[in-house]
């Protein structure tokens, strides 16, 4: 199995104004496409929001993707798409803002026309936990609906609407997540698996995965140190940043965090599972951090420490 | 680096200051960013010396590590296989020496240096490194201007440290920086002449000698014989005549505080309006079928990390080397 590593657009670096994306100027996106390409990273994610800012620095979207690609990129590989903060346009628990939503997500992907093929159309598909309280299985079914009517645009597209789950979420248990699943259409609605947030909502990602693989279409690897045992999931306006107990949510790889990353590896091994895989960092600066650090400690960690369990896992095969 | 040439990557990087870069996971972390960039080797460099050169003087070291094998085994954690060369300024005031201040151009300090470079011999020799890297003589600012002798004088102190060197298995290559006295052209020269070729090279630093009005490449295939190591880093600047000279120049000059106010000299291969053309200082080193170790540096200039994974991308996008 030849696996493919893509990498999650967050980064932040020094700029003469202070630590700020590379979105900074032009030569500074340029310095960071070079930077993970060093890494040998082939796939490329961003944010839908960043798409007008790439329009605007190589001129056209498709054409930021050719500088990925003469930079050892196969391409970009896919978007990320959320209403994290709940308002009267949208939220997803609301039906009455789901035409908005979709009107959304049509425009996004008219911004996406001409690139060489984006698969993943990864979704938050709820908004935080505390504004959609009390989470009823109405609620959810809601939010089914309106990612069973994204799904089936975004697949005339070419790309599958994946569902990215926050720990901070409103569907963030596994009943929850469980509900959610059986009330979307399988052929619409994917699975995408980010290994931290589940862990600190109390969800083993790795059983998350063998139970769901046939609806995988992608992972976010990235590790956390904690496990919400006090209900800071429903910490007002954000429990990313304001969470009484925890300051800093995620890690990278091999920093002694709680995903079990070599058994998920023999676990996509195992399944046969041949798309994308993806690292993420999310706020690798808190701390005095730096994404490029965490990049290349995760490239390390991929390189070694599952590139062994990948190779025992074919073994077993 | 999968090459015919040998790449290493200076650690020194890292280590800005002294109460930096000293707990061993925050090395670790290091060692693996130059592991996934595609480098198993890496340059250590001394520093002042004392409890913090955890990975700068043989003394901390071997405190901290036990032995070659045990500093070894520390880098094979990390993926990274061993130790290409090793940076000595024996001019730098460490506290193992007392804060001696050693000047090689005064030929009653040669004893004294001789026996500070013994310990970095012998550890560098038992780790498997190839050079001992040194500054051949203080910055020019602090001493009188060359005269007649030094070159023999200097000279002569390499080479007593060569034999030692070549006794255990060692090498001894004098590093050319921008602010030291033998800055021309001649004058470098005239150095390289004064020492014994079977003992004593050139540690030729592509943005030093940039700095210094010497053209890396033309030198470089004027007496690549004597070439025994390669430091490869850019510059966008130049000294605009005797800018080493002025008093305090590691300050002065080359932290932008005082003159043209330049507070960064040093870049990424590859930097936009970089002085260097290294694909041709590659190629040349190809030509002549240089068989020593190519170190990149990315020492005083900025973030680590970030400079690290440009000098790789430098490496396999525009001179062809393969990471893995």
């Amino acid at each position: 199995m030849a696996t493919k590593w893509s990498y999650m657009d967050h980064w932040v670096t020094e700029t003469p104004q202070g630590p700020l994306p590379p979105s900074f100027n032009r030569a500074y996106m340029d310095r960071y496409v070079k930077q993970l390409s060093a890494l040998g990273f082939q796939g490329f994610d961003t944010f839908f929001f960043y798409l007008p800012m790439l329009q605007g620095m190589y001129g056209s979207v498709p054409a930021f993707e050719h500088f990925l690609q003469d930079n050892g990129f196969e391409k970009i590989t896919g978007i990320f798409s959320a209403y994290p903060y709940a308002t009267k346009h949208t939220a997803p628990h609301v039906r009455e803002t789901h035409d908005r939503i979709v009107a959304d997500c049509e425009y996004t992907l008219r911004g996406i026309e001409g690139l060489a093929g984006v698969e993943n159309f990864i979704v938050m598909p709820s908004s935080t936990d505390w504004q959609t309280e009390p989470v009823t299985d109405d609620k959810i079914k809601i939010m089914a609906d309106l990612w069973n009517r994204v799904g089936r645009i975004t697949l005339e597209h070419g790309l599958k609407t994946t569902c990215h789950f926050e720990f901070w979420g409103a569907i963030r248990t596994r009943p929850q997540l469980e509900l959610f699943f059986e009330h979307t259409d399988p052929e619409y609605v994917y699975f995408f698996c980010d290994t931290a947030q589940h862990t600190i909502a109390g969800v083993d990602p790795v059983q998350m995965f063998r139970d769901y693989k046939d609806r995988c279409t992608g992972f976010h690897f990235k590790d956390t140190k904690n496990v919400d045992t006090t209900g800071m999931y429903r910490t007002a306006p954000d429990p990313e940043l304001m969470a009484p107990d925890v300051q800093r949510w995620f890690y990278p790889m091999g920093e002694g965090g709680l995903v079990d990353f070599p058994s998920l590896m023999k676990e996509i091994v195992a399944s046969g599972y041949d798309g994308w895989l993806t690292v993420e960092h999310d706020k690798a600066e808190l701390g005095g951090g730096t994404y490029a650090e965490a990049t290349c400690l995760a490239k390390w960690y991929i390189d070694n420490v599952l590139a062994e369990a990948q190779r025992e896992a074919e073994a077993a095969l | 680096m999968k090459d015919t040439l040998r790449w290493s990557y200076a650690i020194n990087a890292w280590n800005l200051r002294m109460d930096v870069f000293v707990r061993h996971e925050e090395q670790q972390r290091a060692l693996k960013t130059l592991s996934a960039l595609g480098f198993d080797h890496v340059e250590l460099a001394s520093g002042m010396g004392g409890r913090w050169e955890n990975l700068g003087t043989p003394e901390i070291i071997l405190i901290n590590h036990g032995s070659a094998e045990g500093l070894l085994a520390f880098l094979r954690r990390a993926g990274i296989s061993g130790v290409s060369s090793w940076c000595w300024d024996p001019g730098q005031p460490a506290e193992e020496t007392g804060y001696a201040f050693l000047m090689t151009r005064n030929p009653a300090d040669h004893d004294a240096i001789v026996e500070a470079a013994k310990p970095f011999v012998d550890l560098l020799a038992a780790a498997g490194g190839d050079q001992l890297v040194v500054r051949p003589a203080g910055s020019a600012w602090m001493a009188p201007p060359l005269g007649d002798g030094d070159a023999g004088i200097v000279g002569s102190l390499w080479n007593r440290v060569g034999e030692i060197a070549a006794a255990a298995g060692v090498g001894v290559s004098l590093h050319y920086d921008c602010l030291q006295p033998f800055h021309t052209e001649e004058q470098l020269v005239s150095l390289l002449d004064a020492t014994d070729p079977a003992l004593v090279g050139l540690a030729l630093d592509t943005a030093e000698l940039t700095i210094g009005g010497i053209d890396p490449v033309a030198f470089y295939d004027a007496h690549h014989g004597r070439v025994t190591h390669v430091q490869l880093k850019d510059t966008r600047f130049q000294d605009a005549g005797q800018e080493y000279l002025t008093p305090g120049a590691e300050a002065t000059m080359l932290k932008g505080g005082a003159g043209r106010r330049i507070e960064r000299w040093f870049y990424e291969l590859g930097t936009e309006g970089g002085l260097v053309d290294v694909e041709a200082f590659v190629a040349s080193l190809r030509a002549h079928g240089y068989g020593g170790w190519v170190v990149v540096e990315g020492d005083k200039g900025g973030n680590a990390t970030e400079v690290a994974m440009l000098n790789s991308w430098f490496l396999q996008r525009r001179l062809g080397v393969a990471r893995i």
